[in-house]
């Protein structure tokens, strides 16, 4: 018999609110937004275009919750996850805030000025090539699988590798491999998206009449 | 058999109940869900599920509030304080009956 434990069906919960797809579409058109600031930093050498994926989580939280309410709420409906899950989100959170932040310091910020540690982490990373970049984001992609429980995150962190490790013996442009692993992931969630709707339509009507009753 | 029946007794029957269980469990580990969210989770018919919560609320182990989240009626459902220490008295008392239970004296009949 399968044991049933109290941290695996909380765990249950907080992951069938994920099972929308949404948060792959967003966390995808992050990826797109960062490889599009290389890119067109290598096409105007202007590298502030890193503010982009910087503000972005701050853009993304009201239209990501919008979009919960819309989509995912009125079909599996409303849940509110005690201290321990809202902190579980605001960590996945902060570390996107975090994450573009220092992307931002380190690349946009400290390199334009000219500052030596910013310069020195830029050439580190750059002369390591696409492997350290690879192995840092599969690791964080890792972290946030585990945090969140969703078993795909680790998937997509090994494609990052994947395709950052053939990156580094390649000389295709960083952006375009960025570019890739936005587009996988955003098509990725379409498709879960799209189960998802179709596993579970909106109820007609607000409130059934059995629910009416209690 | 459990060395002393009487731990038996304490097993509250109403939480005993394996749907009224998934419920009970389903609310202890969040603050609060909706009528839509249990039925999901559980998958259960709504006639079903409003039956056994109609039961845990007379019990005022759950609290059922109607409410309206942007314009829309909706069914609340929290266990409540009493809810919570039932559900906690249950695991602890299903517990001790399971570890009173050896099942090599149920094969030896000692």
């Amino acid at each position: 018999m399968k044991k049933t434990n109290l941290r695996e069906v909380e765990k249950r919960t907080y992951m069938s609110y994920h099972q929308d797809g949404l948060l792959d579409i967003f966390v995808g058109i992050y990826v797109l937004l960062f490889a599009l600031g290389i890119l067109l930093m290598t096409v105007t050498d202007f590298s502030t275009w890193f503010v982009i994926p910087a503000i972005f989580p701050a853009i993304m939280i009201p239209i990501w919750i919008s979009a919960k309410k819309r989509i995912t709420m009125p079909r599996i409906g409303y849940v509110k996850f005690g201290v321990r899950g809202a902190n579980k989100l605001m960590a996945v959170f902060l570390g996107l805030v975090v994450a573009g932040l220092g992307v931002f310091m380190v690349f946009g910020l400290g390199a334009s000025r000219g500052q030596g540690w910013a310069v020195t982490l830029r050439n580190l990373l750059i002369s390591n090539g696409m492997i350290i970049i690879g192995i840092g984001a599969a690791s964080i992609s890792s972290l946030f699988a585990y945090t969140m429980g969703l078993k795909r995150l680790y998937a997509y962190g090994l494609l990052v590798l994947a395709l950052f490790f053939t990156g580094h013996f390649t000389t295709i442009p960083f952006g375009y491999f960025l570019l890739a692993i936005g587009l996988v992931i955003i098509i990725n969630g379409f498709v879960i998206l799209m189960r998802f709707t179709r596993k579970y339509p909106l109820p007609q009507g607000d409130e059934t009449n059995v629910e009416k009753s209690l | 058999m459990s060395k002393n029946p009487s731990n038996l007794k304490n097993i509250d029957r109403l939480i005993h109940e394996p749907t009224r269980l998934m419920i009970m469990t389903q609310l202890y580990v969040v603050e609060s869900a909706d009528f839509l969210f249990l039925q999901n989770q559980l998958q259960m018919t709504p006639g079903n599920l409003s039956s056994h919560l109609s039961k845990l609320e007379e019990a005022g182990y759950v609290e059922i509030v109607k409410e309206f989240i942007e314009r829309k009626p909706h069914t609340a459902l929290t266990l409540t304080k009493k809810g919570r220490d039932a559900f906690n008295g249950y695991r602890k008392n299903i517990k001790k009956v399971l570890e009173d239970t050896h099942p090599r004296e149920l094969e030896t009949g000692l």
